[in-house]
């Protein structure tokens, strides 16, 4: 070979490198399974296994399994599932998405607990026409201003839980109020839409001021000692996963509790509980989406039965959620006769099923669950610290209004 | 806003500022002696609290499982340093910061994932010991009886720190070595010995932040990431390799933000960025001279 | 006692046949323009990932392995970058164009005011403080939520009908990237490149020269800054949707693994690196969530057994045979 002037050798350096990547890309070959039409409804779920909010998705993902078990015990429709770990990565979440729709070719996506991934992975399934059911992300937005026909969401979200909370409230005599919570859009969008409910239900309330702290905050005390010192009537918490169970050691250890009244969705939820043993801080009040023991009917009895026997654990609010997925699929793909997505879409749509909390409706309009939602307050019951003084408060009195919804989207 | 509210928060902040210097001073020291950025730290301070619930659950979560767990894990973490630094990091010293960099990081990966293999996704909890439990009337305020116990554990680590390394030979030699490694090296002194326990020191010091920071929050995956930038930013603002350097810059920012708590809460998040900004344009390298 | 900065890149020593560079370059680029006619939507939809990420890592190359510069938080300028457009698209009735030329602008511009501060530092004190700075960045668009939407990010970003197609979007990723590569390339064997790789070898006597470090330095951030804002756009065009989680450290850290995987030394290393990473992740994922783990114990391997990446090591052996070949 003859030799070259050196200093251009770079170019071949360049030249084997966009043959090697050419080369690589045209190894992953490609594959396409043949569809027919007998073929069970295939579910891709996206979510975070990895991390600190892994807890959930195994949650939602063993209620899910739970329920597609029932059905194909009872003969109903087939589900296939495949899962992926989005890692908490929006990016993540819609790769593969993409990933799933198609080189998998699932007929339907599910999943994310990060409300970003939920809200990215909605936007693909919107633009390729797949389904995506939500049992993980509660940002409002993902039925409400963003929705569209191809998202359902099978968990109360932050608009939910927070006309939830303002019901509650509302019932009492506070005024002064200080509004605090994880600096996140859970946290944000929850307490916003408390407050604006609240200030609707009972005009007198006055906000004092509001503290935000980033997820993952170990040591509560500074803010809760800067709380104290304002001497507000209540103070109202959103606060999610990890960072609940630290807030309420710390209401415990400053005794906060004794001098103000605190009220956070899901103090007196058995995965904050639990952890405190016997170290909770009574009086906390709070809503609740999902108990296992309450309310004390038949099929939430079954329901705890059938999960714990499957997985050695009481099921939690995720479980739920990913249980009510899989049902409320599996009986619309029975009511369309069909596993045409679009048919399956339409049978979806104002489903009502019955699930361990009730009957529970898939709302038409906004393809958003309706469930009842508890609240109460911690106690000390027979030296177990669990959720008392319980009232139940009807989907309809906690679910923001259709036309809300209506204007949310023609903005 | 009186006087007992600030003087309470200025104490909150200060014992926060503690499990900051616990944390960092580890950190720092493994910069100055071994010239690594040792990113693997944040996941030695989760093992920490992970292996302090693991030695509590095994008593019982009963009174002394507590104290047990504070003196165990943190030696458990430190023979696990003491692995990582025999069997990988030795070989890589004479390396680029970037190898040494992307080693330590490829820890954090494995180590998540291990936590999650052996520990489980499940939020985990410890209790605070009951000696400790409840709070004690500050000047009409009251403070949790952890955080005094937190401001006297810090100072005597910092004073432990101060000792091994002013009045002990190997602490000689660390300073030396973070000062002027060739020096050291043609001393004739075995600089690899002084590396390994450097190693574990440090790795002792991160475990005992985990395990003691255990009882007051939700043990869980990704409190790595979390606590590893607050550490980062303190070394650097301190000084890197600068032990009390670390420790004025971990008061200032626990104190610090614990009084933009107080006053702007809404905003909280951005306080410890603000800080460490505001202190490195005004010294870029660092509040105190740095090691080298 | 060597400087603090990275000595990964040796000069080349082997002899070269431009016509055959040019003629696979030929070939490669071929390839990949016909590579969407016989490959699924899936895999055209990847390799415009693949092209992104890769622009992504060979800018953070021109200051990590060009200019010696322990830059630990390039994702912040990619995470601009594609921010730019977002909220130019979404908040603003300005035209897409607009956007995107507005977008590495932006990028070099945060570059310009990151690297003010950090250039008058060398080694591990110049990575902390792009690190600090950098979550800084993070912060401030994790925070600020009525320009950014705070976590939930941006969705949903409107772009003009021609780029909706993934071919489409294929094609203007791959365009974008060839240019970005040629001008970097450009640079890199421009007299500015050459003496970048002066500063780095030997930053006293680069000084002593009349040589200004810093200046240097500090345009080799602006410049890398700037192409990471263009991969920013790369990554809007095939994602259409943006989250802080792009700005965050770890993001970061996994392009510098991808510069480590595929060799600092080459200027195609980076891009390598990008290829394997985005498609191991893909097909690890696929069977097990553990992807981190085998990430993890991966760059473990590559650390202690493959410093110099798997482009850096095949020069090698290729500089080698050529010595040979020239001894004879």
């Amino acid at each position: 070979m003859v030799r070259m002037v050196g200093k251009k050798k770079s170019l071949i350096r360049l030249g084997s490198m966009l043959l090697i990547t050419a080369l690589m890309a045209s190894g992953c070959g490609s594959n396409s399974p043949a569809k027919t039409e007998d073929k069970p409804v295939k579910v891709g779920i996206i979510d975070t296994y990895t991390g600190g909010a892994a807890v959930y998705a195994s949650d939602s993902l063993d209620g899910f399994k739970l329920a597609v078990k029932e059905l194909a015990d009872k003969g109903g429709p087939k589900i296939e599932f495949v899962t992926r770990d989005d890692e908490f990565k929006p990016d993540k979440s819609t790769s593969w998405a993409k990933e799933l729709v198609m080189r998998e070719q699932v007929d339907f996506l599910a999943g994310t607990t990060n409300s970003a991934g939920s809200l990215a992975v909605s936007q693909y399934a919107k633009e390729s026409k797949v389904p995506f059911i939500v049992w993980g992300g509660m940002s409002e937005k993902i039925t409400g201003e963003a929705g569209h026909r191809y998202v359902f969401s099978t968990l109360p979200n932050t608009a939910i839980i927070g006309k939830a909370g303002a019901v509650q409230l509302s019932k009492s005599s506070y005024k002064k109020v200080w509004l605090a919570g994880s600096d996140y859009e859970y946290g944000h969008s929850l307490i916003n839409n408390l407050w604006s409910n609240l200030t609707t239900l009972k005009p007198d309330v006055q906000k004092m001021d509001e503290s935000w702290w980033r997820v993952g905050e170990t040591d509560f005390t500074p803010y809760i000692n800067a709380i104290r010192s304002a001497k507000p009537d209540v103070l109202v918490v959103g606060t999610g996963g990890a960072d609940m169970v630290a807030f309420m050691k710390a209401v415990k250890a400053t005794e906060l509790n004794k001098e103000i009244p605190v009220w956070a969705h899901t103090s007196y939820d058995p995965s904050t509980l639990r952890p405190l043993g016997d170290q909770a801080p009574e009086g906390v009040m709070g809503t609740n989406p999902y108990l296992y023991n309450y309310p004390d009917t038949p099929e939430n009895k079954a329901f705890a039965e059938a999960f714990k026997k499957e997985y050695n654990r009481e099921p939690a609010a995720f479980a739920l959620y990913g249980y009510m997925g899989g049902k409320f699929l599996g009986e619309a793909i029975a009511k369309a006769g069909s596993t045409d997505k679009e048919k399956i879409i339409d049978a979806m749509e104002g489903l009502t099923i019955d699930t361990p909390v009730g009957k529970a409706t898939l709302r038409k309009e906004d393809h958003q669950v309706a469930i009842p939602m508890s609240y109460g307050v911690v106690a000390n019951v027979n030296g177990v610290f669990t959720g008392s003084d319980l009232h139940t408060l009807n989907s309809e009195e906690i679910m923001p209004s259709v036309d809300q919804i209506l204007k949310a989207r023609s903005k | 806003m009186d006087f007992a509210t600030l003087a309470s928060q200025f104490f909150i902040g200060l014992s926060r500022g503690m499990i900051f210097f616990i944390v960092s001073a580890g950190l720092t020291l493994i910069f100055g002696v071994l010239r690594i950025t040792n990113f693997a730290h944040g996941a030695l301070y989760m093992l920490g609290a992970f292996m302090a619930y693991s030695v509590s659950t095994l008593f019982g979560q009963g009174p002394y499982g507590f104290w047990l767990a504070l003196l165990v894990a943190p030696i458990a973490v430190m023979f696990i340093s003491l692995v990582i630094e025999r069997g990988l990091l030795r070989f890589i010293y004479n390396r680029d910061h970037l190898i040494q960099m992307l080693l330590t990081y490829s820890l954090v990966l494995i180590a998540g994932d291990l936590v999650k293999i052996i520990w489980g996704t499940e939020y985990k909890s410890m209790h605070i010991p009951e000696a400790l439990r409840g709070s004690f009337n500050l000047w009409g305020a009251s403070l949790p009886w952890y955080n005094a116990f937190l401001l006297v554990v810090g100072p005597v680590v910092a004073l432990g720190l101060w000792f091994f390394l002013s009045k002990t030979n190997l602490g000689k030699i660390c300073r030396a070595t973070a000062t002027d490694r060739e020096m050291v090296d043609v001393l004739g002194i075995n600089s690899t010995k002084v590396f390994a326990m450097v190693f574990a020191l440090g790795g002792w010091l991160a475990g005992l932040g985990g395990a003691l920071i255990a009882p007051t929050t939700t043990i869980s995956m990704g409190m790595d990431a979390s606590i590893i930038i607050y550490a980062f930013l303190i070394v650097v603002v301190g000084g890197l390799g600068n032990i009390w350097g670390a420790l004025i810059s971990s008061i200032i920012m626990g104190v610090g933000e614990a009084f933009g708590i107080l006053f702007i809460p809404g905003v909280a998040i951005i306080i410890p960025y603000i800080i460490a900004g505001v202190l490195l344009i005004l010294r870029p390298s660092g509040l105190l001279k740095s090691a080298w | 006692m060597s400087t603090n900065n990275l000595k990964l890149i040796e000069n080349p020593k082997g002899k070269f046949n431009t016509y055959l560079g040019l003629g696979i370059a030929a070939v490669g680029i071929i390839v990949l323009l016909l590579a969407p006619g016989f490959l699924t939507q899936y895999y055209v939809y990847l390799l415009a990932t693949v092209f992104t990420t890769a622009l992504l890592a060979t800018s953070l190359n021109l200051v990590l392995g060009y200019g010696g510069l322990l830059h630990l938080h390039h994702g912040v300028f990619f995470g601009v970058g594609a921010y730019t457009v977002a909220i130019v698209t979404t908040k603003t009735s300005w035209p897409f164009a607009v956007a995107v030329l507005l977008a590495p602008l932006v990028a070099a511009l945060i570059a310009l005011v990151i690297g003010w501060f950090c250039v008058r530092l060398r080694g591990l004190y110049f990575g902390m403080l792009t690190l600090a700075l950098g979550q800084l960045v993070w912060a401030i668009v994790y925070r600020w939520n009525a320009l950014t939407n705070g976590d939930n990010g941006i969705h949903a970003i409107p772009v003009p009908e021609f780029l909706t197609s993934i071919n489409s979007v294929y094609y203007a990723t791959l365009l974008i990237l060839v240019i970005s590569l040629i001008i970097l390339y450009i640079i890199t064997k421009s007299p500015f490149g050459l003496m970048l790789l002066a500063t780095r070898d030997n930053p006293v006597r680069s000084e002593s020269v009349g040589v200004n470090v810093k200046r240097h330095r500090l345009t080799a951030f602006v410049i890398a800054g700037f192409f990471a804002g263009i991969a920013g756009v790369l990554f809007v065009l095939v994602e259409r949707s943006v989250a802080p989680s792009l700005l965050f450290w770890s993001e970061s850290a996994e392009v510098l693994i991808m510069c480590l995987m595929g060799g600092l030394t080459v200027f195609m290393g980076p891009m390598l690196g990008a290829g394997i990473l985005v498609l191991l992740s893909m097909v690890v994922g696929l069977y097990t969530e553990y992807w981190l783990l085998v990430l993890g114990l991966l760059l473990l391997l590559l650390v202690l057994f493959l410093p110099q990446g798997i482009l850096g090591y095949l020069m090698e052996i290729y500089n080698k045979s050529q010595d040979k070949r020239g001894g004879n």
